[in-house]
């Protein structure tokens, strides 16, 4: 059995808890440490260091949840004293309660686990840093037509301690790093902006300063910037009906909103509800609903190196797993926990409990949720489409709260005629109905441009959690989608 | 909670801003004491009780500057912070921009506005959970999910520039969807006192938008004359606030500001403060770099008037800091106390004088498609009514509007009288209810 060293403290919470009344306990040490650099042209927009430290101790009591949370940590009078305020906080629950809380089983996993990395970027230095970035910001922002070159980096460490009444003691360690570039051409009250390798900071994923050397940023100064400065002058894009052909960083977004959120099994068992909204599918779907067309194959695989959903255990001390949530376009999968598992009729919970920082209760929430890879190459969608748009980088996403009618945009389109693409288009946006939509899809390029892309920026809960989550794709058809925003 | 800091970690603060080897610091303290308590399927799912602190620390060195954040409120992780911050800012680039920290004798001297109600902060888990169980009551057998929360925070900056300020706040909330099977409706309630937060009157009020819910009929997309309910006006209030009140957008060129100063962007009728003297506001009486708030009209008769600005952006512009720093650059200034004057029309007379609309309880999904243009897209949710002849008649399904929020603005017919705060996260937002000639929905859903 591996050596799992636990600070003491926290077994006095588990112990306080349990003394009180608690039928299930387990505590949480969170220790986060945060880089945050920001460039625009010459100058720096933000040069950050960020640490929070703390802990909250979660409880089951008389059927009900209790939660408490601290930053005094390794002090035993205050771990008793936040374990006894989650387990008023449960007895008040429990006044409310219609269906007691029951866990399905989970082996109590003794267990230490890092993201496996090659550079420890919080070792190289501040000023190599700031220089990557200058050298992308102010080239960016001395090309023609462009009022901002923006460049940013984040490095975020998390080591969370786990252990629960059950036995598990966990020690995990995740380190996600990312950079990115953006430039914005404004003329006469219309700003239009190119990003690389995606929009909203860039591109993060799971490991070291190697994410962020491998990207190649400063190759794609140059075409950045002349794009979004070509943007200005391009024409709308026009609306109807078109084949759609989305590259892998919008496909991203299109799996996260329509397939990624809806199979989230809180929010179909309607707990979600008032927030974030519910779901168009329910449990009897299973196996029986057609969400798209064969050649749709989504999974939730935690277990896949490098995402941001990439972990050994989740917030509750199950082990993360690979499972199908599309095969061949039929729903055969949902992302569950060990409260919620049992209504799939599952005896295990598939592990996509956590929280954001040591504050928070976990969620249900996305892994890396991978659209698989198909045949072929982007190219050869493209060759397949008469008359179309090909979109690339989302820039702006809406749907509803069954996760039904949604509508995203995107920073550039190309022109499709003849199998060939033609002029750029600026302001591209699509709309449609997530089950039409996926079911149009007839082409998934192949494993050559599939790229494990990185969601920072994922909200859900109250008070309001932010997550990282993972999402696998490469460019996709879709044939004769609704480009524009409706009528 | 104590307005401000306690003893012992305000003079820990004190000790490493006095011996600080740097030419300016500023340390920011933000501390809150929250329970939440979520309900869903009618019955409590989540409950939770946290007690958090961020100390940011901003260093100068010359005309270099960087940050360090801390949740650990003693010396030595203090000046920690400090040391990295200013060894981070030894190898920054020199900002020729930066404007200096805040001088009180310049900006003035923040007196607190102790928007703090104790029953708010005293409100227990036991307090929280008599109020869901009274809201499961009055809407009888119906499935019911919201959530309570109950707020107790506060803030303190001390500069070596001569800030010293605290403020205490506090904030109650309530959101109540209820949900018949067939349709949903929604109440909700906000304020910095417990008791003008009402449960049962949002309950009851969702419980009814969800009954007149039920087996909603179709309508198709177009353009509608709408009634759009205070907490849509507020939505849209809070993204016209993000996209464009700030002058960091402004001098950027990406907010209407830009193009559309000195001219009228919206009816003689509307006007948009930001305000936290307002008795609605929540939150405290400086920004985060200790500047006390002014009171400022961004849209003043219908004419695009100010931005809001922080010390950097308004020495960009040749003025002086209107007190809405977030702190970070890269945001810039933000209007968090936003208040849109009231008219005179109870909510039933704007649907009076409708003859052929849609009456809109919320939006859901807000997201922004043009910032200039202030274009927006989302959807509507629980509780989207056909109007006709004056009166509310049947559901109809949900919408998605693409809609300049300008441009609705520019078209408003009627305000009503039944402005109040809506506040979900960072600040607060005080909307009236609007009759709008044209609101554009571009699509539509099945629910
Ligand atoms: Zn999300």
């Amino acid at each position: 059995m591996p050596d799992v060293d636990i600070r003491e403290y926290l077994f006095t919470a588990l112990e306080a808890a349990s003394d009180s009344g608690a039928t299930y306990v387990d505590v949480r040490e969170v220790s986060t440490e945060s880089q945050a650099l920001a460039t625009r042209g010459s100058a720096i927009e933000a040069v950050d260091h960020s640490e929070s430290v703390g802990y909250g101790v979660r409880v089951v009591v008389g059927g009900a949840w209790g939660y408490a949370a601290s930053a005094r940590t390794g002090d035993d009078r205050t771990a008793v004293d936040v374990a006894r305020r989650a387990v008023a906080v449960a007895r008040a629950s429990a006044t409310a309660l219609n269906q007691p809380v029951e866990l399905v089983p989970e082996p109590g996993h003794v267990d230490e686990w890092s993201t496996p990395i090659e550079r420890d970027p919080f070792d190289v230095s501040l000023e190599d840093k700031l220089q990557l970035l200058l050298a992308l910001s102010e080239p960016l922002e001395s090309s023609p037509d462009i009022r901002a070159g923006k460049a940013t980096m984040d490095l975020i460490r998390s080591r969370t301690t786990f252990a629960s009444t059950e036995g598990a003691r966990i020690v995990q360690t995740i380190l996600h790093s990312g950079a990115g570039m953006e430039a914005t051409a404004i003329a006469d009250g219309d700003a239009q902006s190119r990003s690389f390798p995606g929009s909203f900071r860039g591109h993060l994923a799971a490991g070291g300063f190697e994410v962020i050397e491998a990207m190649r940023l400063g190759d794609n100064v140059e075409r950045v910037a002349a794009e979004a400065a070509a943007l200005l002058t391009a024409p709308e894009c026009p609306s109807g009906r078109f084949d759609l052909v989305l590259d892998g960083h919008q496909v991203m977004l299109q799996v996260h909103e329509s397939v990624g959120h809806p199979t989230e099994l809180d929010r179909v068992l309607g707990m979600e509800a008032a927030y974030a909204g519910t779901s168009w599918v329910s449990v009897p779907d299973l196996g029986n609903v057609r969400y798209g067309s064969e050649h749709v194959n989504i999974t939730a695989d935690g277990t896949i190196p490098g995402g941001l959903g990439t972990i050994r255990y989740d917030d509750e001390g199950v082990e993360v797993q690979r499972l199908d949530l599309i095969r061949d376009g039929i729903l055969v999968g949902m992302q569950s926990s060990r409260e919620t598992a049992a209504a799939l009729g599952a005896d295990r919970s598939n592990g996509t409990m956590r929280a954001d920082g040591w504050e928070n209760f976990p969620l249900i929430r996305m892994t890396n949720i991978n659209l698989l890879p198909g045949e072929g190459s982007l190219e050869d969608l493209i060759a397949d489409v008469d008359d179309g748009m090909y979109m690339a980088t989302n820039k702006s996403w809406s749907i509803d709260d069954k996760r039904k009618n949604f509508q995203f945009g995107c920073e550039i389109a190309w022109q499709i005629k003849n199998g060939k693409l033609g002029r750029i288009y600026k302001n591209p946006r699509y709309t449609g109905i997530t089950q039409d939509f996926w079911n149009s899809c007839d082409g998934v390029a192949g494993e050559r441009e599939w790229y494990l892309w990185g969601t920072p920026n994922c909200g859900k809960g109250q008070p309001g959690q932010v997550m990282r989550v993972g999402h696998g794709t490469s460019p996709a058809r879709f044939r004769g989608a609704s480009v524009g925003i409706g009528e | 909670m104590t307005e401000g800091l306690e003893g012992e970690a305000r003079r820990a603060i004190r000790s490493v801003l006095e011996n600080a080897p740097a030419d300016g610091v500023e340390i920011v303290s933000v501390s809150s004491d929250t329970g939440l308590t979520r309900f869903a399927n009618s019955q409590i799912i989540q409950n939770t009780v946290r007690q958090e602190v961020r100390v940011y620390v901003r260093v100068v060195v010359g005309d270099r500057w960087a940050t360090a954040t801390t949740n650990q409120l003693d010396e030595s992780h203090l000046r920690a912070a400090l040391d990295g911050a200013i060894a981070a800012a030894k190898v920054s680039p020199p900002d020729p921009e930066f404007p200096g920290l805040a001088v009180p004798d310049d900006v003035g001297r923040p007196r607190p506005l102790r928007r703090f109600d104790q029953a708010v902060a005293a409100c227990d888990p036991e307090g929280r959970a008599s109020r869901v169980r009274e809201m499961l009551k009055a809407v009888g057998h119906h499935n019911c999910a919201g959530y309570i929360e109950t707020l107790a925070g506060a803030m303190t900056i001390v500069s070596t520039t001569g800030v010293d300020c605290s403020d205490a706040y506090t904030r109650g909330a309530i959101q109540c969807l209820v949900d018949t099977g067939n349709g949903t409706g929604w109440g909700e309630s906000y304020s910095h006192a417990l008791d003008e937060i009402d449960g049962v009157k949002a309950a009851r009020a969702a419980a009814a938008k969800a009954e007149a819910s039920n087996d909603p009929g179709d309508a198709d997309p177009g353009i509608y004359e709408v009634v759009l309910e205070a907490s849509a006006v507020a939505t849209m209030l809070e993204y016209l606030s993000w996209v464009g009140f700030g002058a960091k957008s402004m001098i950027e060129g990406e907010s209407f500001f830009t193009e559309r100063k000195g001219r009228r962007v919206a009816i003689p009728a509307v006007t948009v403060l930001d305000d936290a003297t307002d008795s609605r506001s929540i939150g405290v009486g400086f920004d985060l770099e200790g500047v006390p708030k002014q009171t400022v009209a961004v849209i003043d008769g219908g004419w695009a008037s100010q931005p809001v600005t922080d010390l950097r952006t308004a020495r960009q512009l040749g003025t002086t800091s209107t007190g809405h720093s977030t702190g970070s650059v890269e945001f810039g200034p933000y209007a968090a106390n936003v208040v849109m004057s009231g008219g005179d029309h109870s909510l039933e007379d704007l649907v009076a004088a409708v003859p052929d609309g849609i009456l809109v309880t919320r939006f859901h999904y807000v997201n922004v498609l043009d910032r200039p243009e202030t274009l927006l897209t989302g959807m509507t949710r629980d509780g989207t009514f056909r109007i006709r002849n004056g009166e509310v008649a049947e559901a109809v399904n949900n919408f998605r509007f693409v809609q300049s929020a300008l441009g609705a603005l520019s078209a408003v017919r009627g305000i009503g009288d039944d402005a109040r705060a809506f506040s979900e996260a960072y600040g607060s937002f005080v909307a009236p209810s609007l009759h709008i000639g044209e609101f554009h929905f571009a699509s539509r859903t099945s629910h």
